[in-house]
Formats: structure tokens, sequence, C-alpha cells
């Protein structure tokens, strides 16, 4: 099969974005490598404190009029932008497939979810309208109204490098306030081509800013008294420990999505054929590189006896099995392929680490993803397979961390009680799913699981853009969630307002 | 025989390969046959809307949560394979033979996608049996069309 076009065709120089210039940074520079090919496709710099502080200032200066600007006006940009985006979609997603690795119909699923995101906010006169009571005493009323706060920060992670900004950038912008997005550095183009479709959906100087760099990007906005607020999608420890603690520190709004590890039931009433598919997009979509991956598969054998439940035990993990063992793996713009590379080299051996943990501990390995065969000829660098592992039980390393990588670990419970138990013995709690025909199974796991996100029949559990990305436990750090009218109220501050007349 | 997978990406590929293709043909057939030119190029006008309207719906529809790589399961798109090129001198019958074969490989193509991709939100599968249906009634009217060449004769 056709290997698709490149968008990007020569090494790009990234420079940051601020009060609607583009600006080259004064700090070092590294590289952002296609992982599935081993090319150098951009260089990004690691932007200064000064740099990030004449971010802040920039929108910190720019508030006042946007905040004043209509919301139908405000509105307005986001439908442009959106219309931009539509217009840009094959471009914005063989980006995202070339900076990350993943495969160009994820890309290109990534691209819906971030557009979506985009024409919610652009609804804010209706989101961001407040309410009112006539006559809540007599000749009194009192009604609320919703003010924006003023410059925001958000930190994207390098697993949804277009779309997770989106979470949160387009409502920010659209109720008045002032951002300053700081991608990944590992793959930072996504968002330089969503801010340069930004500027030309006319959204004004300063009100949205990009930033690239690390640490002290980072550092920089969570110190920064003028920052209202931050955003934050990525891993448990930073999360929780730096960016939720600081903001607390600092009296900062704060969402903080974090790490995951998902369990998946499989009933016994399951439509196998339907259940296994959706869990290949589960457990290796994305290349597990997800906190809605699937990550433990757990066969429940409620209501069967010893014999049945064997016989249903072998016939799902040989169906997942054999399955997993057909995904054909390689560059994501070959459209035959079905699985990328891991993000870079490093996050590779940290999986290779886990499947090596995983052994010694007792596991057995059914399928070993480090013998990957791989379509075409690129460096087998960041290339892992499909992983497999039987008898794992939630005491495991493997079954109790995030690998954030292609490895599945299944485990057993004779019921359904058991299944839920061994969730909850988990730190994490952003997603759940359980694949059955069973209504009332299928209430108790939703009405029990102390999970964020609840998927029935469902492998990844993906709340639409007007819902709230929600999450638990060790997943989520805040109060109010990423999407739709919680993000507003995020962004927002509820004034209350009562009057009389004399 | 091994259970093929197919993405998603690479089977609306095909249908933008197959939709093309099919108007070219017919753009050829109105231009050498010129009898019936309005409803040849009718018919090629539509295999550009079939391509665009699919492509859409598609891309409108796809999200990150579906199961776009393992959806289209048992598929060999070289079974759908359809020959497109008019032989040099080949009568007006013979031509809409062509077009009748081409038409039921389209169709059968369309309804396989159609019961594969019943895991993707409907839109998509509903999105190919629509097209199923408006070449079925194509091939009924090339029938027709064939019928009537032949008794000319």
């Amino acid at each position: 099969m056709p290997i698709l076009e490149e968008p990007i065709k020569e090494t790009l120089k990234l420079k940051n974005y601020v009060d609607g210039e583009w600006v080259a940074s004064q700090g070092e520079v590294k590289d952002v490598v296609n992982p599935a090919t081993g090319k150098v496709i951009a260089k990004v710099p690691i932007s200064t404190k000064d740099e990030i502080n004449a971010a802040v200032e920039a929108a910190k200066d720019a508030f006042p009029d946007w905040r004043r600007t209509p919301p139908v006006a405000r509105g307005r940009c986001l439908f442009r932008l959106r219309d931009l985006m539509e217009q840009h979609f094959e471009e914005l997603s063989r980006v995202q497939t070339m900076e990350h690795g993943k495969t160009i119909d994820e890309s290109r699923g990534e691209t819906r979810r971030g557009i979506e995101n985009v024409e919610v906010a652009g609804g804010i006169p209706s989101l961001m309208m407040g309410c009112s009571l006539e006559d809540i005493a007599a000749g009194i009323d009192e009604y609320l109204i919703r003010q924006p706060l003023g410059v925001f920060g958000i930190i994207g992670p390098f697993n949804f490098p277009f779309m997770v900004p989106l979470w949160f950038a387009p409502y920010a912008v659209a109720t008045g306030n002032c951002i300053i997005v700081k991608p990944s550095s590992e793959d930072p183009i996504s968002q330089i081509k969503i801010t340069e479709l930004a500027d030309e959906a006319g959204i004004p100087p300063g009100v949205w800013n990009l930033v690239n760099g690390g640490r002290t990007v980072v550092s920089g906005m969570l110190d920064h008294p003028d920052i209202k607020g931050m955003c934050f999608v990525g891993s448990t420890p930073v999360g929780r420990d730096v960016v939720y603690t600081r903001c607390g520190e600092t009296g900062k709004r704060v969402i903080a999505q974090c790490g995951a590890k998902n369990f998946v039931l499989v009933m016994p009433d399951a439509n196998l054929g339907r259940t296994v598919a959706a869990c290949m997009t589960s457990f290796f979509g994305n290349t597990g590189q997800r906190c809605l991956s699937g990550a433990n598969l757990v066969v429940v054998g409620e209501g069967l006896n010893e014999r049945e439940y064997a016989a249903f035990y072998e016939k799902v993990v040989d169906a997942f099995v054999d399955a997993a063992s057909r995904i054909r793996i390689g560059c994501g713009l070959d459209e035959a392929v079905q699985m990328g590379p891991l993000r870079d080299e490093g996050k590779k051996e940290r999986v290779l680490g886990y499947i090596e943990k995983g052994i010694k501990e007792g596991a057995k390995l059914r399928l070993d993803g480090r013998n990957v065969t791989i379509i075409g000829d690129w460096p087998d660098t960041c290339f892992l397979g499909p992983t497999v592992f039987e008898d794992v039980t939630p005491e495991m390393t493997i079954g109790t961390e995030e690998i954030f990588g292609p490895v599945a670990s299944v485990m057993r419970a004779r019921s359904l009680d058991e299944a839920i138990e061994m969730i909850h013995s988990n730190p994490f709690g952003n997603a759940a799913s359980i694949f059955t025909a069973n209504g009332k199974w299928a209430r108790e796991f939703q009405y029990r699981v102390e999970c964020g996100n609840i998927g029935i029949n469902i492998g990844i559990v993906a709340p639409m853009a007007f819902f709230p990305f929600s999450g638990m436990k060790n997943s989520f750090f805040g109060a109010l969630h990423g999407q739709g009218r919680e993000v507003v109220r995020f962004f927002t501050e509820s004034k209350v307002v009562i009057q009389r007349w004399f | 025989m091994e259970n093929l997978s197919l993405t998603a990406s690479a089977v609306i590929s095909f249908v933008g390969r197959l939709e093309d293709s099919t108007a070219t043909f017919y753009e050829e057939l109105a231009e050498r046959f010129v009898g019936d030119k309005e409803t040849l190029l009718g018919f090629a006008k539509e295999s550009r809307k079939n391509k665009l309207w699919v492509t859409r719906t598609y891309q409108e529809t796809i999200s990150d949560a579906l199961e776009a790589c393992f959806a289209f399961q048992g598929l060999n798109l070289g079974e759908y394979a359809v020959e497109t090129v008019l032989v040099e001198g080949a009568s007006y019958s013979d031509a809409l033979k062509m077009a009748i074969e081409l038409e039921k490989k389209a169709i059968e193509f369309y309804l396989d996608v159609a019961e594969c991709s019943q895991s993707l939100l409907a839109t998509i599968p509903r999105a190919f049996s629509r097209v199923a249906k408006r070449r079925g009634k194509r091939k009924l009217e090339l029938e027709s069309l064939h019928n009537k060449a032949v008794a000319g004769c």
C-alpha cells in the first residue's frame, strides 16, 4: 500500500508566538524526531524564563480588551478557526502522524476530536449564560454572571499533541481569557499549526500565545502571580506533586488530568467478536500511549462453574491473542498499518523494562512484542509489537503501574464483585469498561466503579467535547474537568448581583 | 486464508479511487456515445459526489475512540478491482456490459464494507449502504440502456 505524502518536507525551525508575532527564542534547541523514520523534522526551542514572562505580560495586556469583546464575536473567531481546521484537516492529521508516530486513522480521529472542542466553544453565548431570579425578596432581584479571570497556562502532553490542548484553549479564549500554550517539546508542531490558524482566524494579538519549552516554562507559569489557573495533562507524579501542589500554594485554579491503569471486564455473555475488535483499539491503539487505554483485561466467570469458566477464559484469551498477533506495525502514513511506533526510544526502553518485570514476577508471556515485524524498511528504534501477559494479579507491578505502551495484562475474576474489588484496589481511577449483554451487570458496574469514565461495550471511553473528561483518584487532581460546560465554569468566576431600586 | 483486517483509511482511499475511475469511465463513454451523453455524464457526476460524501462522512465521524484500524475484517480489496479502460473500437453494447459489471462489483464492495463497519458509528455503514443503493439504481438504468442498445442493433 502506498505511503501517504508527508506534509513536512524540510526541517522546521520552530518559534514562539507572543503578542501576535512569531519570535525566535534565545534558549537551546532540541530535535523533533519522527519516531517511525528516525528523521529530524523540526528544531524546537527550550524557552527561557524571560520569554515565558514576556508571554504572560502580553496576555495580561490583551485581557482587558478581549474580555470586553462580546461573546458572540469571540465565538465567531472560533468558528473561523474551526473552518480553517476543516480546510487543513488532512495536513493537520498527517503532521500528527509524523511527529508522534500514530496511524493516520488515529490522527484523523484526534483532529476530529480537537475540532469538536472548537465547535462547542463557539457556542459560548449560550454556554456562558448566567441565571437570574426575580423577587428573591419583595422588589429585589438576584442574578449570576460569569466573568473571565485573566491569563491561563495550558501544558500539553506528548500522546495527543493536537487534541489535548483543545480540551481547554478554545473555551478559555471563548470565555474572554487569554492563554499561553506550552506544547510537549517532543511533538510541538501540531500546536504551532493550530496557532498559525488561530492567527489567521483573527484572534487578536496576545490572546492566544504559544511558548515552546520544558521545565523552565512550566515553573515560570506555575510561579507567575498573573497566571490565574493551569491546565495540565500528563503523568501522575508531575500532575499531583508539581502542578497541583504548586497551584495550591500559589492560589491558582487547576485541572490536572493524570495517569491511569484501566480495567476492561469481559463477561460470559459478551459479544466476543465485537469485544475483541474494541479491545484491539483499547489496548493497542495509539500504541498504548493514552490515559484511556485498556491495560488489564479481566475475564469474569460470573455465573459459570469451574469447567465452563476455564473454557470461556481460554476462548477469550485465544481470540484476544490471535487478533493482537495480526496487528500490522509500521509507519503511520502507510494505510495498511494498524499500530505505529512508540514516541521515542526512551519510552520503548521503559516499556521493555515492564515486560522484563512481568516475566520476573511470574506472569506468563503469551505474546511477546519484542519480536516485532515491521512493514516497510524503517529503523526498529521505537517499534514494539503488542505484548500479552496471562496470569497477572493486581499485586504485580505490570498489573498496577501505568506502562503506557502496547502491553495487555490478562487477569481472572470469578465474579463481578471480585473484578470490581480489583479495580478499586488500584490507585488510579480514570476509566473502566465492561463488555456484556446483561443490563443488570452493566448498571451495577456503572453504579459502583470508582472511575471517572465508564464504558459499557466501549473500549475507549473518550467523552465527547460537550461532556467533561472525567477522572478520579490518582488520575485527576482538581475539581472541574476539561471540555464542555465544566471547563467553562473553570475559566469563569461566578459573580452574584442582588439589586433593588429605591 | 489469512483473516485480513483493513484500516478505515485504506478503505476510504479505495472508495476514492473506485469513484474517480468510475467517473472517468463514464465521461469517456459520454464522449464516445453521445446519444446517452447526459445520462452518462450524470453517472460521472454522481460518482464524484459519492466520493465526496463518503470521505466527508468518514472525516466527520472518525474519532480516536473508534475501532478505525480494526473494523474491516476479512476484506480483500483486490477482489473488488474493476476494469475501467474501454477497448478501442468497443461497441456501445459492449461498453454498457462493462459498465454493468463495474456496478455489480461496486455494489458488492459497498455492501461488504457496510457490513464490516457496523462497529463504527452508524453513519459510516449507512453511507456505504446509501452508495450501494444509488449504484443499484444506476445498474438498473444501465441494463435498460443495454437492452435498448441490443434491440437497436
